[in-house]
């Protein structure tokens, strides 16, 4: 076997860690200077990397190490539970949230569908001696009409931006029969369209009613 | 006001108490392997970056990773090797992402002269061997220079070596065996 044979035996040997030479290596190494040189170069070289390899891991290994990894698993911790706490919040606000809409949609529904079968009654605020209600003049209005219609003809303009006063179904209807009867009764027709006077009314002496004779019959807006 | 509580069949029931004492239970042993394990990491970091601060920031980032998974990590061979294996190649990013830095902040100077003549006795003993083992290292097979860093860990055998990576022995030798030929080529 040639010197290159021999050393790249003595390499292996080395690499693998194993110090023991085999027999036939060790014999070229007692007859050969050159190879004897290189084996101890090479022991050499190998020595010097295990002990670089060593320094390169063996640092002492710093006091703040754990106390760091500590101090950031805690850091870790408290956004999750601050985020738990966050989401039973966001939960909590997002359900009273929802029903306070679903409550409001239904009740301004139910605003709306009063509304749309009452008549909207003007009102008029008129000088320095309070509020004094101007009640609209009803045109038309028959007994069986589902939604009688008020107009406010004696209103102003500015009656019309004044707020609605909404009346019940029931109200409305008598109220609609009522005006219908005031023809006959054109006095109460006229008190009740003109405007209240600042005269303090005069004491009135009303008769006691009789009633002979009483005949009971049905409403109309009774029939089936 | 009566609580209604739902009972799987097959289930066992877990009250607050448990789960807290749980939870303790997992803190604790987590404990445990940052005592046993901590250094091990800082370490193979120290291995790969050769810089303490640098290498404690890795270790410590491991480790917090490690803390995340630790529900899958409860059984401590894996915890080890799992460790090892993820500060590795976070050591490894990191180490790349510091050289690009230098490389953008060197472009345009000249390249740096390297030595030539000195016997291997005389490197042996200089720092500057000590630099170019670093750079033989460096272009080591990453599974071969895992293996030559954890065999060259202070008490650690190559039978754990096998352990902490899951590897064969055989393989640990082959992967060691290969890695000191190859630094010896580099350096010789």
């Amino acid at each position: 076997m040639s010197c290159e044979g021999y050393r790249d035996k003595l390499i292996a040997a080395l690499a693998s860690g194993d110090s023991s030479l085999a027999g036939d290596v060790a014999v070229h190494l007692g007859i050969c200077a050159e190879c004897k040189k290189f084996y101890e170069a090479q022991v050499h070289l190998f020595g010097a990397i295990d002990s670089g390899v060593r320094a390169m891991v063996n640092e002492a290994v710093p006091a703040s190490l754990s106390p760091r990894v500590r101090a950031q698993i805690a850091e870790a911790d408290m956004p999750r539970r601050m985020w738990g706490v966050s989401w039973s919040f966001a939960a909590v606000a997002v359900t009273v949230l929802v029903i306070s809409v679903t409550v409001l949609k239904r009740s301004r529904d139910n605003t709306n569908k009063v509304a749309d079968r009452s008549p909207a009654v003007g009102q008029r605020a008129s000088g320095a001696t309070g509020v004094r209600a101007v009640l609209p003049q009803v045109a038309a209005v028959g007994p069986k009409r589902r939604s009688p219609e008020v107009q406010t003809a004696t209103a102003p303009r500015e009656a019309v931006k004044a707020p609605e006063v909404i009346v019940l179904a029931e109200e409305r209807a008598a109220f609609a029969r009522f005006v219908t009867d005031l023809p006959e009764e054109r006095e109460v027709a006229v008190a009740f369209t003109r405007p209240a006077t600042d005269a303090e009314d005069e004491a009135v002496e009303i008769a006691l009613l009789q009633i002979d004779e009483l005949d009971v019959k049905p409403l109309e807006s009774s029939n089936p | 006001m009566r609580e209604l509580v739902l009972i799987q069949p097959g289930r066992v029931l877990v009250g607050p108490s448990e789960r807290e004492s749980e939870s303790c239970r997992a803190h604790r042993e987590f404990e445990e392997r940052l005592a046993e394990c901590g250094p091990l990491a800082f370490r193979v970091a120290h291995g790969v970056l050769r810089n303490a601060a640098d290498a404690e920031d890795v270790a410590q980032e491991a480790l917090l990773k490690a803390y995340r998974n630790f529900g899958r990590l409860r059984e401590p061979a894996r915890f080890r090797g799992w460790l090892v294996r993820i500060t590795f190649r976070m050591a490894l990013d990191r180490w790349r992402s510091v050289k690009r830095r230098e490389k953008r902040e060197t472009q345009g100077e000249p390249p740096e002269q390297r030595a030539v003549g000195p016997t291997v006795e005389e490197l042996a003993v200089s720092s500057e061997f000590q630099a170019r083992l670093e750079r033989a290292m460096e272009e080591l097979p990453e599974k071969f220079r895992l293996v030559l860093l954890l065999a060259a860990i202070e008490g650690h055998t190559l039978e754990e070596v096998s352990g902490v990576l899951g590897i064969p022995m055989g393989t640990v030798k082959s992967r060691l065996f290969f890695a000191r030929k190859q630094l010896a080529e580099k350096l010789r």
